[in-house]
């Protein structure tokens, strides 16, 4: 147990590392001092209380989806979907907003509740699909994105569109998120998030639903052996997965980007996904990394100001952490790794002895 | 809609299956050999990428077509080094793959043509019309007045049908997606025919991509790939893991794209986006109606483990 433990915290953290040194190589080779650039990306995520207000603000999003994919995969459901989910939120809480015809923090209230329940649904349509018809989670959920994208498209260009530039109109000032310091931009979404988080860690571990629910994502067969509906937990799990991101877009709008614009939401979703499977499908871990990320997005900006290194590195770096976290943890289930761990432990013990 | 149109409309269809085909192949051949690949996405923007700047800087479309094959072989041998030599989980890595190479194919873009420029613009592939068979009235210019390409791709599903069902080399590649176990035991080297698949399957999958850079538009952009890796996904289940099956379903999409982007053009009233979403609504539909519970190879998705009995 204490070894799969240490095993669990040292595969991410030398999975960072080895990214980050990677990264700093491929910055090398571009010409620029690496030491440099990193120090741009810390001055550019921690340099004043504006530009870590900013990172906080970043991390808001990926909170939600990293949570979303997170509680989706522990009950073996592969939901991809977390940005078409995370778009629906949001377009749901923006319609209400827009209207109602009327301001205040009750619509704010209304809002949230419009972008969870959407979120909610649009994981349901790809719910139903997988438990009625056997399809496939991770096409349905990516065919569910496109047409969220497309139909957010709409919303801007046509059916919300406010003056001659494709955009809608903003939330109502009364109806936005208010912010927890006033000169800073988290809003009280980050709270929203935080407890969240915690709640999903609190379900998944210390009740018994949770239990259940990760044992169906653990052996389908076992669990229906022992009489749990299998097909009502994964729905469950779609439904839960798709309301988290849903919320994550509702507070995302009505707190940070107040009008739907072209691109808007983009690669939040697989951004939730590399996030949990770095995090090991941990719901705590997952927000750490969800705000790691944040910093190396926010900080990259300054990065290529500074330096001229594109801030595409940072994605090729974190798309090295899953790659390498991934890889460190299934190497712990290799045959050969085993024997060679066991080995290992055991002359330590000996040797104690 | 008169004759012309529909003919015009046909042959966009045909266009448009040929990546879509390409991919749904790369993805049937290692399926085959029980790897599901979902880094489709991935490995056909790292192709489109690659197969660009070849063709940009030689002006040769061919060569960029080879070498976006080769940039997707290489990016493939992450997953299957993962998945097979480490015996990883393959949607996990599918889905590293996915994030990993378009992220990739972005920085390089970036670093190649700077932050902020003009979009770059490479020569596009002719088409070459096959004499005698492209004066066939209608069918002519639909089957024998297209790119090489897609003779190519054609010509690839024959030889996939033929060498999954009438070779015993095909019968054996088959058995490895199917059985493992009992396939080693029958003296099949299943960790080399993996190896294997997963070169057929970055080749085609890079092809797939670099056909969209070199033969369909002749720019490379971020998302230029948008979503197709995954309709091929679809496709493959559709086509239920067949050469001839796949082949349908991908003229099936192709069509579904050709016509959405016809339909745009047609009419104001409707907004546009609406067609745009006729593909990615027709493959759920498609699938809702025949794609249920059909299992596939038996071993796809799971991990094997040479020593474990």
């Amino acid at each position: 147990m204490q070894k799969t433990k240490v095993l669990n915290l040292l595969i991410p953290t030398l999975s960072v590392l080895l990214a980050f040194l990677i990264g700093m190589i491929i910055i090398l080779c571009l010409g620029s001092n690496p030491f440099q650039a990193i120090g741009y990306l810390v001055k550019g995520a921690f340099g004043s209380a504006t530009n870590f207000g900013n990172t906080v603000v970043r991390a808001m999003p990926l909170l939600f989806t990293g949570l979303c994919t997170c509680f989706a995969y522990r009950c073996g459901v592969f939901n991809l979907g977390g940005e078409g989910q995370f778009l629906s939120g949001a377009m749901a809480a923006i319609t209400v907003s827009l209207l109602i015809g009327s301001e205040g923090w009750w619509v704010t209230i209304l809002a949230m509740l419009a972008g969870t329940v959407m979120g909610g649904l649009w994981g349901l349509l790809p719910g139903l699909l997988k438990t009625w018809r056997g399809l496939n989670e991770m096409i349905t959920t990516i065919m569910f994105n496109y047409v969220a994208a497309l139909f957010m498209g709409y919303l801007y260009t046509t059916a919300l569109r406010e003056g001659s530039v494709p955009q809608t109109a903003p939330v109502p000032d009364m109806t936005k998120i208010g912010r927890v310091f006033p000169d800073l931009r988290i809003t009280w979404g980050i709270a929203v998030a935080l407890v969240l988080g915690v709640a999903v860690w609190y379900f998944l571990f210390n009740t018994s639903k949770g239990f259940q629910l990760r044992a169906v994502g653990f052996n389908q067969t076992a669990s229906s052996y022992n009489g749990l509906s299998v097909k009502r937990y994964m729905l469950a799990a779609f439904v839960v997965s798709g309301a988290i991101a849903g919320l994550g877009g509702a507070c995302d709008i009505l707190g940070t980007q107040f009008r739907l614009i072209s691109g808007y939401g983009g690669g939040y979703g697989f951004d939730g996904v590399a996030i949990a499977l770095i995090a090991q499908l941990h719901p705590i871990a997952t927000m750490i990394v969800a705000y790691f990320f944040a910093v190396l997005r926010v900080g990259s900006t300054t990065m290529q100001v500074g330096t001229g290194v594109p801030t595409s590195v940072i994605d090729i770096i974190q798309a090295l952490v899953i790659i390498f976290a991934v890889a460190g943890s299934s190497m712990q289930y290799l045959p050969k790794f085993r024997a060679f761990m066991l080995n290992l432990f055991e002359k330590k013990e000996a040797v104690s002895e | 809609m008169n004759w012309i149109a529909v003919s015009d409309l046909l042959i966009s269809a045909v266009r448009m299956a040929t990546p879509l085909l390409f991919v749904a192949l790369a993805e049937l051949y290692s399926e085959r050999a029980g790897l599901v690949n979902i880094g489709l996405d991935g490995l056909m923007s790292f192709g489109a990428l690659v197969g660009f700047l070849a063709c940009y800087w030689t002006g040769n479309p061919f060569l960029g077509v080879l070498c976006g094959a080769l940039g997707g072989v290489l990016v493939n041998m992450i997953y299957a080094f993962c998945t097979v030599t480490l015996a990883g989980q393959q949607i996990v890595y599918g889905m590293a793959i996915n994030i990993f190479a378009p992220a990739l194919a972005s920085f390089i873009y970036r670093v190649v043509f700077g932050v902020s420029s003009t979009l770059a613009q490479a020569t596009l592939m002719k088409t070459v019309a096959i004499p005698g068979l492209k004066d066939i009235p209608f069918l002519g210019k639909l089957l024998f007045d297209q790119t090489p390409m897609v003779y190519a791709v054609y010509l690839l599903v024959v030889v996939t049908a033929v060498y999954f069902n009438r070779t015993k080399s095909g019968l054996n590649y088959k058995a490895v997606g199917e059985y493992p176990k009992a396939a080693e035991t029958m003296g099949i080297n299943v960790i080399r025919h993996k190896y294997f698949a997963s070169v057929i399957c970055g080749f085609l999958a890079g092809m797939g991509g670099a056909y969209l850079t070199t033969c369909y538009v002749n720019t490379y952009s971020d998302g230029i790939v948008a979503g197709r890796g995954f309709i091929a996904l679809a496709a493959v289940i559709f086509g239920r893991w067949s050469g001839s099956g796949v082949l349908m379903a991908c003229l099936l999409f192709g069509f579904f794209d050709a016509l959405q982007l016809r339909l745009q053009i047609g009419t104001d009233l409707i907004p546009y986006q609406l067609f745009q979403m006729i593909p990615y609504v027709m493959t759920l539909i498609a699938l809702t109606l025949f794609g249920s519970r059909i299992a596939g190879p038996k071993a796809k998705g799971k991990p094997y483990y040479r020593e474990e009995r």
